[in-house]
């Protein structure tokens, strides 16, 4: 009986040990990749505010200017994103979302290069109604420079 | 009233459904244990494997001696728990009844009365109303709706879907400037896509009274450019060529429209039309491209013309289409009258005053004559 | 009329639900089998109410009824009916009543298995059920009302959002729902077990099917939502790491961890306090997706502070549902009796690392979706975390998982021996590394880790059937006798190789994406470009009206050194009504690899972007989880896991002595 009881209490203890070893790595992983894979959300004011340095990666958004989406060959595309107060010039190559278009909200992820161009490999446009991302209209709306949607935007998308 | 008699009906089922299993007597009681079941079934599935061969004799036993064990608890229990009867059971049932009868409906009602439309009961289905908007009839309905619609723009003006749905409506009942505003506004926040492009000249032309002025023809041809397929555009453009006199170009585009389109478009009967028109008198009233607008519609507009000229005034070639317009609606004392407010109107204006004098001509409307 | 009776039948269910959740507790309590029949007529009578109400919105729909607020802004008279009927559930408030109706059906199910569900658990887990549809009607009736009126009616609707006038949508929510919602039931079984602080195995046998059956449903929505977005967004990309797939990725991991751990509990009567447990957190994980989705709080913080009604409505029931839940397993737990003993090396031993692994994997995915709106809330920053966060937790614990696996289907019941699994597997490992060998060699200078992805894959789906193999055959005997024999073994067997195989393809496809090939071109008719074999040329560009949207129609001939295979159509497309452009991309299948192009912008000089995607072996994603839900299916099939159904007496041939399975 006694052995029994042993028995159990030690299976529960290597349980336990082995449960514990998992989630640790688990947390491990977790604090591992906190550090080096998130990517920050900056508005070209914060850019300016914040003194971002070359070279780290992060996401931009704002409004595509007006009138200054170039296009070159092999999808070369360059154009200014910019918000209330500044704008910075943005390189990209690649196929342009459906709802990418001038004076419209878009985020594009990529670097800063020490010139101030902004380098994306990946420029996301929201695939809602009122053309504009969430990050996008957040950082418009605290800089008092949009009131649009004001319904709650839907979300049927993949539910 | 129907339907109030359909929501009675429909609360009375539901509290059947709960009023049915409290009046059965207590046979639900004899339900075999799905706990003793199980087990029993267990054991006999231990039989089997051991027969088969997937279980070794004294596994089998073991197992089964397990199994029985639990067996016997779970009958064990079963027995403890005797189904409650009697005085209290029934004051229960009564209270559960009672409860049924009550919060049902009261819950019902409530929540539907406070969220529900029930005032809309009595009236005509939404289906009537809709079908009301369409014609003259619905003017009324129509008009609260667009009032809706005003109401949310002005709160929203950027609200691009918003003025699209609008301007059609705005077309419809004679607000042509409004129209005009409403599709620049769609145009602006939505895009300048080849539909919306050809909608919008369509409303700058019919706010010109029929005339393809060179905002409607810029509109046009960049609705062309997107989409060299838009027949509106396309018919527009033809018929801004016959304007400009040129006859030859606007029959070959009208051609080339029929050319194109498919057998059934529904286009084809108004361009055929329109090029016996050219071959024929090379005259006549200009009607209506697209859908054509009935008598009061023309006389609709006519009559906007007429109040925009004389609030605002306009050029010698717009009041001389007003005058037009009167004589082709059979109206001469009004086409006299127009005549003698756009003289005085253009007093200042030798080369108006000589259209006019052309116009009154042409239409034999000279003050002297009868 | 008809739209005020469905609105009025709504309101009627939430009163039937009230009684529903209150009468069977109290005759539970009182243990008065009257009072406990209540349960199930009132749930068939919920059942038929919300069935009627979502009866009337759809024919709202189907009629074109613009008089209801929901139809104008969703649907439109020029729209084909499919998607007419797709539009009901296309948006929140119908979703919702979606919602509601599934799980008001799995009431009902439960409602009529009356013979084989002992009638205490059946009334409290009715009463539990009663509880959530009371609290989602509320919902529904109080800030999400698909019924609410326009006066004066529209003239015309504003049409559905264009990326939903698909048939992959018009599919996928009821599936991803019926999975969603079928992990009430065990919950609410769950729940229903704790009060009455009883549970033993034929809790589980009960509880397992509904499990399983939500976890197909699931893992089917979950795949054809990977596939709506793959050829819809025109990305080319399948899954996106993004909080609306995460949304229904969680309550997927808990709920395999809950399916696993309930065969433990069925089969050896031990892990009872965390399966409860599991059962608790798989339907709060689903719960939770509903808010995340539901609330728009993933849209914007910002809207959800503005518009607080929904989503503090669905975090109210969120908090009284988990928090309750988990109290009461606090509470209640202690109670229940200990489970059976078993070694650690042993399938029980595997499957509890099974649920180790999945519950972690779980867990990073839990914090990598909540962290950023955790962080926003409290400092303000907006931050992203995507697939390489992902990458960098889930793929390391869910890796060796995949590893174990074949090892832990091969363990034997209670004492295992590893040595002599392992042994079994001799000729699994080796195929595999003999294939990833061969891949490394045969693809020298190409990805590293790709191979190993799919020897990863071959191991996994070998290791499955190499159970069949083991059990069916023996050395010297003719291949017809081992068919014979496979054929004998329980379809639960079947359904388990099935499902883990599925994995297996899964890994093959996945790991097959590292020699996608892709190119970028700006091209005019008569143009060409290539990926991988193929050379496709662009024949010309028509414009198209239909009914409610325009296009501009690619078409490419497809040919592979110099023999024409087909052509292929890629499409950009403008909804009139809501002015928004979309992208149909064209795909070509060949085999289980697909040619993917899709266009960029027209050009003012006629010319077009077109992107170009070579992606061998990409369908195994999809196909990978259809076979993991055709595996779940077969193992509900079996007679043995159909509750109190006396077992087919069926003249089984004679089998080697196999560890009890």
């Amino acid at each position: 009986m006694t052995r029994k009881i042993r028995t159990r209490k030690t299976r529960r203890l290597t349980l336990i040990a082995v449960a514990g070893c998992v989630l640790a790595v688990a947390l491990g992983l977790v604090l591992y990749a906190m550090n080096d894979t998130i990517v920050f959300f900056n508005s070209p004011a914060d850019v300016q505010a914040k003194n971002v340095a070359p070279g780290t990666r992060f996401r931009l958004g704002g409004l595509v200017k007006e009138g200054s989406v170039r296009r070159g060959d092999k999808q070369h595309v360059e154009f200014e994103v910019m918000d209330a107060q500044s704008s910075i010039h943005v390189q990209y190559q690649g196929l342009l979302p459906d709802l990418f278009r001038e004076g419209q909200g878009i985020v594009a992820e990529g670097r800063l290069e020490a010139s101030g161009l902004f380098r994306a490999d990946t420029v996301l446009a929201k695939h809602d109604e009122n053309y504009m991302p969430r990050e996008v209209a957040d950082a418009l709306k605290r800089q008092g420079h949009w009131q649009g949607e004001t319904h709650p935007p839907q979300q049927a998308q993949q539910n | 009233m129907m339907i109030w008699v359909i929501l009675m009906m429909m609360t009375a089922l539901a509290v059947m459904a709960v009023l049915w299993p409290l009046s059965r007597a207590v046979a639900v009681a004899g339900q075999t244990d799905p706990n003793t079941q199980f087990y029993r079934d267990q054991i006999a599935e231990i039989d089997r494997d051991r027969e088969r061969g997937t279980l070794l004799p004294e596994e089998a036993e073991a197992a089964k001696a397990e199994a029985a064990r639990r067996l016997l608890r779970a009958s064990g229990l079963k027995e403890g728990e005797a189904f409650a009867v009697g005085e209290p059971a029934l004051r229960r049932r009564r209270a559960v009844s009672t409860l049924a009868l009550s919060v049902l409906p009261i819950v019902a009602l409530a929540i539907y009365g406070a969220y529900g439309s029930p005032h809309l009961l009595s009236e005509p289905p939404g289906a009537q109303l809709r079908q009301g908007a369409g014609n003259g009839a619905g003017n009324l309905d129509l008009g609260t709706a667009v009032a809706q619609i005003e109401a949310h723009l002005a709160k929203q003006p950027q609200d691009g879907r918003g003025w699209d749905v609008v301007a059609p409506v705005y077309l419809r009942m004679g607000r042509t400037e409004d129209a005009v505003k409403a599709y620049e506004s769609a145009l602006r926040y939505l895009g300048r896509d080849a539909t919306r492009l050809a909608n919008y000249g369509e409303a700058l032309v019919i706010s010109r009274d029929g005339m393809v002025t060179a905002e409607a023809q810029a509109a046009f041809q960049e609705a062309l450019a997107i989409d060299n397929s838009s027949a509106k555009a396309r018919l527009y453009l033809a018929r801004a060529a016959e304007q400009d006199g040129q006859m030859a170009k606007a029959k070959a585009e009208y051609q080339a429209i029929l050319s194109a389109s498919p057998p059934d478009a529904p286009w084809r009967s108004f361009v055929q039309d329109q090029i016996a028109r050219i071959d024929g008198n090379q005259g006549g009233p200009i009607q209506e491209v697209g859908e054509r607008p009935d008598a009061n519609a023309i006389a609709g507009m006519v009559q906007g013309l007429a109040n925009r000229l004389d609030a605002q005034g306009g050029s010698p070639d717009e009041w001389a289409r007003l005058m037009r317009s009167y004589v082709v609606l059979g109206q001469r004392d009004k086409a006299v009258a127009a005549t003698k407010r756009a003289r005085e109107a253009l007093a200042q204006d030798a080369a108006g005053l000589r259209t006019i004098d052309a116009m009154a001509q042409d239409l034999k409307l000279t003050e002297s004559s009868p | 009329m008809l739209v005020e009776a469905g609105h009025f039948a709504l309101a009627l269910a939430l009163g039937l639900s009230l009684i529903q959740f209150v009468v069977p507790l109290w005759g539970a309590r009182a243990n008065d089998p009257v009072l406990m029949s209540v349960a199930p007529t009132t749930a068939l009578a919920v059942l038929a109410c919300v069935g009627f109400a979502f009866l009337t919105l759809t024919y709202a729909y189907i009629s074109s009824d613009f008089s209801v607020l929901n139809v104008v802004e969703n649907s439109h008279s020029a729209k084909p009916l499919i998607y007419k009927i797709s539009g009901v559930w296309g948006n929140h408030e119908g979703s919702m009543l979606l919602w509601v109706l599934i799980l008001c059906l799995f009431g009902g199910v439960v409602a009529l298995a009356k013979n084989t569900v002992p009638m205490r658990l059946q009334a409290n887990t009715l009463a539990v059920q009663a509880a959530i549809t009371v609290a989602f009607l509320l919902f529904i009736l109080m800030t999400s009302n698909p019924f609410r009126r326009l006066v004066p009616a529209a003239a015309e609707g504003q049409d559905l959002n264009p990326l939903l006038q698909d048939p992959g949508l018009a599919i996928h929510p009821p599936l991803l729902y019926v999975g969603y919602v079928g992990f009430s039931i065990s919950f609410a079984f769950a729940c229903a077990a704790l009060i009455d602080g009883r549970i033993d195995a034929v809790w589980a046998r009960i509880v397992r099917p509904w499990t399983l059956a939500a976890w197909c449903f699931l893992t089917l929505g979950i795949a054809m939502g990977s596939y709506w977005a793959y050829y819809e967004l025109g990305w080319g990309g399948w899954w996106f790491w993004d909080p609306v797939e995460n949304a229904s990725l969680m309550p997927w991991l808990a709920g395999t961890a809950l399916v696993h751990s309930t065969v433990v509990m069925e089969k050896r009567d031990a892990l009872k306090v965390w399966t409860i447990l599991l059962a608790i957190l798989t339907f709060s994980l689903s719960l939770l997706g509903t808010f995340l989705v539901r609330s728009g709080v993933l849209t914007s913080v910002h809207s959800f502070a503005v518009d607080p009604e929904r989503g503090t409505f669905i975090l109210g029931i969120l908090v009284i549902f988990i928090g309750g839940s988990l109290a009461l397993f606090a509470w209640r737990a202690p109670l229940l009796q200990q489970g059976g003993l078993f070694a650690p090396i042993s399938r029980e031993g595997a499957l509890v690392v099974n649920n180790l692994f999945l519950a972690s994997a779980c867990a990073t995915v839990f914090i990598g979706t909540l962290y950023p709106l955790a962080l926003e809330v409290l400092t303000g920053d907006k931050i992203s975390v995507g697939a390489p966060f992902f990458n960098a937790t889930f793929l390391p614990l869910i890796v060796p998982l995949l590893l174990l696996l074949p090892l832990g289907q091969t363990l034997a019941w209670k004492r295992g021996n590893l040595l002599g699994t392992v042994q079994r597997l001799y000729a699994v490992f080796g195929a595999s590394i003999l294939v990833v060998l061969a891949v490394l060699a045969f693809t020298y200078g190409g990805p590293v880790l790709a191979p190993f992805g799919i020897g990863l894959g071959v191991y996994l789906v070998l290791g499955s059937f190499n159970e069949i193999v083991t059990r069916s055959w023996t050395r010297g005997k003719p291949l017809s006798v081992a068919w014979i024999k496979a054929r004998g073994l329980p379809r639960s067997t079947w359904g388990t190789v099935f499902a883990h195989a599925g994995v297996g393809l899964v890994v093959l496809g996945i790991s097959a994406t590292a020699w996608d090939v892709e190119s970028l071109g700006t091209m005019k008719p008569g143009d060409r470009i290539g990926a991988g074999p193929y050379q496709l040329r662009l024949e010309r560009i028509v414009p198209r009206q239909e009914a409610n949207y325009r296009e501009d129609a690619a078409l490419f001939r497809v040919d592979r050194n110099g023999r024409e295979l087909g052509t292929v159509e890629s499409m950009k497309r403008l909804y009139v009504t809501r002015g928004m452009p979309t992208t149909e991309a064209g795909i070509l299948t060949f085999g289980l690899s697909q040619v993917y192009v899709s266009l960029g912008e027209m050009q003012p000089n006629g010319s077009v972007g077109v992107r170009l995607y070579y992606k061998p072996l990409v369908l195994l994603i999809w196909l990978g989880a259809v076979v993991m839900a055709f595996g779940g299916a077969l193992s509900l099939t079996d007679r043995r896991l159909r509750i109190a159904a006396p077992a087919r007496n069926r003249a089984a041939p004679p089998i080697a002595p196999v560890p009890a399975e």
